[in-house]
């Protein structure tokens, strides 16, 4: 038995096997084990048939992403063994039926154990659903778990059928007993601690709902939908207003009607439907209503590839609707990291009264989870200007109407709520002036309607001056000195950390910015930090380098050297480390010649 | 409140003989019978010539992008269901770009009143042909008559579910006075069709065109008020019958109402028990400190593994 830091473990098989669940165990065999894991769903737009896969990477460390390579592999099916054997690293194991798969010669640096899963499921089952069971617990006895944790956690599967977990428990005996039987190869060091896993879309949905987020709208839409089922599955006790509305255009504007009605509301949707959004989000700006909207990127344009991952949307959220608007744009780097920002948009919206949009992708959103090590802080809310009293104070009131939109020092206006007596005003999408009346009408052109619409637009521009200053600057993640800084953003954070740590524990000295605030960048932050790095590349999923384009526009730093990757797959940390070493060669030689 | 009160002193920019003027005093009347206290109506328009009336009625205005008032008035209405939720906008507006909302509502049946402002052109952008104008008609503003068939709105309403189907006249004030006072009473979502002229574009469905045609839906000749289950499937059809009538003679009045439908918020009621009480906008999330009141042990035990 050889004890290792991480290991990977990827299963694959054809679409309706249940090989997500499948894999969803065996995450929490080990995070029940006291080990930190990461995982990867290789989805499919399909229910049934075609190809599905599901990598989990567990260590006894923070864990980020896919890890390097494949060390078990367990394919289900012929199409699964040819996808991914070339994966399996020197010294892996791949463990197939050999009623379904059909094994190639590979030499002597991988072993192959045939293991009888479907015959075995059969024993207990006219199903061939079972096979995973088996599988699952082979593996358990490979990487050298005990069986009682294998017996706990499928009994807790199964908590409301305890006959089919009696079954399926009595089936994984057997598969444990066949990994017993080849014995313990690579394991990890093992605790009783456990570890909880979440994927983005559940951290964001936990804190949006801290936040106080009492009105969820949606239309569904991979891989945004496991909010929309989170938010459902937890209206009753936490008091959730979720509304499931005929397109994005009407989600959009329910959400702003809510949020205009007082409560805190959100929406979530992918590329596509963030598109339809668009006209909707100036709308929030225009009105300056807080809003809080979620993009969770696939791969596009168009309808693109439902269930594959990107970072393609930057771009569109930053150039969204007609003219300039203010807008906050946050990147969760992962599922720990989405709590905390679903706590800070809430409360930048309400201060600011903007619109703030969220990307997350299906690399951290949809299975991708990973551990969570630390407890949510509770937080504080501040609702800026939002009045709750009458008042009719002169300088507010005009005997009719309130202010809404009265010019202030710091730009932004004081909210009272439809319903407070004596507070009516109207919120316009026209251009308006200070107590919300037309300024496109009957006024427009006007000397004086001219001068208030830039007012008006300087008012709404200038929260950003202010908002800037309290966006974060990017985490430095390792040494302060580097030879390498690799610039990442939101999801392609994780496998540069992961690269990262493996260089420079081989003599490397490489460091990492991590941003997750995005716009409107604290350029007074990041400009140093982007010009005391010795040399720097950036990673990110889209054929552009959209957040490098982001960065030349804002900050007049071209970073040349990119890894950029658009094929809808994850971002591995060998092709992170692969780019890091030709470029260090390359500053080698340069300095040679 | 007096019927005054609900006026502001915002400059009407209306065409004189807009059938505008004649929905805004009969809505300032129907708020003024209903008795709310102005700052509880929300009145959500859209764009066009009908958008401009939250600015002339003294209540809470939402003027909105053009064609998507319903679903806003939607999100504020379950957020905050206290207020009187109206939604103002034109049959371009409901019937052409925000259509799918329109008929969305109905499977919702929100309790609020939509008031369609129904002349048949876009009048804002000079009188293209609206989702009302027949086909083979050509107004004064078209080059060619209109090729498209008309929408009814009255058949559309019932088909999508709207629980309270009803078409007034924009110059007989009282009797659309009437309707919006009964509209805003009924439990559910309301569509009032109110047909008007527009003097300066269509020069077709005029004063002398709907004066000689309309007539009125009334006891003892008509009932469209559905009391109970048994009488669902005989009034429905009747109303649709009804619907189809136009031509010669146009009825207008109460073709249809059912609050045996549930609204919106009695089905949410059912799920979230204390939602009347405190729904979304209502909530206090925060102590005055600012200290969250959300319990967030509840959150905690979502986490997969615990």
């Amino acid at each position: 038995m050889q004890e290792v830091k991480d290991i990977t473990i990827r299963l694959g098989a054809a679409a309706g096997d249940g090989i997500q669940s499948a894999g969803e165990i065996l995450a929490k065999l080990l995070s029940r084990s006291g080990t930190y894991i990461s995982t990867f769903n290789g989805n499919q737009s399909a229910i049934r048939g075609g190809h599905v896969w599901f990598h989990v990477h567990a260590g006894t460390h923070p864990v980020y992403s896919m890890g390097y390579g494949v060390d078990y592999l367990l394919p289900f099916t012929q199409l699964a063994y040819d996808e991914h054997y070339s994966l399996v690293n020197k010294g892996g194991i791949i463990i197939y039926d050999p009623s379904a798969v059909t094994a190639r010669d590979l030499g002597a640096d991988i072993s192959q154990i045939k293991s009888p899963f479907l015959a075995t499921a059969l024993k207990y089952d006219k199903y061939p659903i079972m096979k995973n069971t088996v599988a699952v617990a082979e593996v358990a006895a490979l990487i050298g778990l005990g069986f009682d944790v294998v017996e706990e956690t499928i009994t807790s599967q199964f908590a409301k059928k305890p006959e089919i977990a009696k079954k399926n428990v009595e089936a994984a005996k057997e598969g444990y007993g066949f990994g017993v039987q080849a014995g313990v190869r690579k394991a990890l060091k093992y605790s009783d601690k456990r570890l909880p896993f979440l994927h983005a879309n559940y951290t964001f949905s936990i804190g949006a709902v801290a936040a106080g987020c009492r009105f969820y709208a949606a239309y569904p839409m991979s891989p945004a939908s496991p909010i929309v089922h989170w938010m459902t599955a937890h209206a009753k006790k936490l008091g959730i207003t979720v509304f499931l509305g005929e397109d994005e255009i009407s989600v959009i504007n329910a959400t702003i009607g809510a949020a205009h009605a007082g409560a805190r509301a959100m929406c979530a949707t992918s590329g596509g439907g963030f598109a339809l959004m668009q006209e909707a989000v100036g709308e929030a700006a225009m009105t300056e209503t807080p809003v809080v909207v979620v993009n969770v990127m696939r791969t596009g344009p168009s309808t693109g590839l439902p269930t594959k991952t990107s970072q393609g949307d930057l771009n569109m959220m930053l150039g969204i609707s007609q003219d300039d608007f203010p807008r906050a744009i946050f990147a969760p780097r992962n599922a720990p990291d989405a709590y905390d920002i679903a706590v800070r948009s809430f409360d930048i919206a309400e201060r600011y009264q903007m619109p703030v949009m969220v990307l997350l992708d299906f690399q951290i959103a949809d299975g991708g989870y990973m551990t969570i090590d630390h407890d949510f802080e509770p937080v504080d809310i501040n609702r800026g200007k939002l009045l709750n009293s009458d008042g009719t104070d002169k300088e507010l009131h005009n005997g009719t109407w309130f202010r809404r939109y009265q010019l202030t020092p710091d730009n932004i206006s004081p909210r009272p709520l439809p319903g407070t007596p004596n507070m009516m005003y109207v919120a316009k999408t026209d251009e308006h002036d200070e107590w919300g009346h037309d300024l496109s009408d009957v006024l427009a052109g006007l000397k004086e309607s001219v001068l208030m619409r830039e007012k008006m637009q300087e008012k709404r521009m200038k929260k950003m001056e202010q908002l800037k200053a309290e966006m974060k600057a990017p985490e430095l993640v390792g040494q302060t000195r580097a030879d390498l800084t690799v610039v990442s953003w939101g999801s392609s954070a994780n496998p540069v950390r992961e690269a990262m740590e493996v260089m420079n524990s081989s003599g490397l000295k490489i460091n990492a910015l991590e941003f997750s605030d995005i716009y409107p960048l604290n350029t007074q932050a990041i400009v140093p930090l982007l010009k005391s790095a010795e040399r720097l590349m950036i990673v990110e999923a889209n054929y552009t380098s959209q957040f490098g384009g982001l960065l030349r526009k804002e900050i007049g730093i071209d970073i040349k050297d990119a890894l950029l990757k658009y094929n809808g797959e994850p971002i591995y940390p060998v092709e992170v480390e692969r780019m890091v070493r030709n470029i260090m060669v390359k500053e080698v030689e340069s300095h040679v010649h | 409140m007096a019927f005054s009160s609900f006026k502001t002193d915002v400059w009407v920019d209306w065409c004189p003989g807009c059938g505008d003027f004649g929905i805004l005093s009969a809505l300032q009347m129907a708020m003024a019978e209903y008795k709310k206290p102005a700052s509880d109506y929300a009145i959500f328009s859209g764009i066009g010539c009908s958008g401009k009336i939250i600015h002339y009625v003294n209540s809470t205005g939402i003027h909105n992008l053009h064609g998507r008032s319903i679903p806003m008035a939607i999100g504020a209405k379950l957020a905050n269901p206290r207020l009187e939720v109206i939604v103002a906008g034109g049959d371009g507006d409901m019937l052409g770009i925000g259509v799918g909302h329109f008929v969305s509502a109905g499977r919702r049946n929100v309790d609020l009143s939509v008031l369609l402002f129904d002349n048949g052109v876009y009048g804002l952008t000079k009188g293209q042909a609206a989702p009302t104008l027949p086909r083979g008609i050509k107004t004064k503003s078209l080059s060619e008559p209109n090729i498209d068939t008309n929408l009814n709105p009255i058949a559309l309403a019932l088909t999508a579910g709207y629980t309270f189907v009803a078409r007034a006249y924009a110059y007989d004030i009282k009797f659309l006075k009437d309707l919006i006072v009964r509209a805003m009473k009924h439990r559910g979502s309301a569509l009032l069709d109110i047909l008007q002229a527009c003097p300066t574009y269509n020069d077709i469905n005029t004063k002398e065109f709907y004066g000689s045609r309309l007539y009125k839906l009334e006891e003892p000749d008509w009932d469209g008020v559905v009391r109970k289950p048994e009488e669902w499937n005989d009034k429905y059809s009747k109303a649709m019958q009804k619907a189809l009538e136009w031509g010669d003679k146009i009825p207008i009045g109460l073709f249809y109402q059912n609050e045996l439908v549930p609204s919106y918020e009695d089905r949410i009621s059912q799920r979230l028990t204390a939602y009347a009480e405190r729904p979304p906008a209502l909530q206090s999330i925060s102590t005055s400190d600012g200290t969250i009141m959300t319990d967030l042990s509840e959150l905690l035990k979502s986490k997969r593994v615990l």
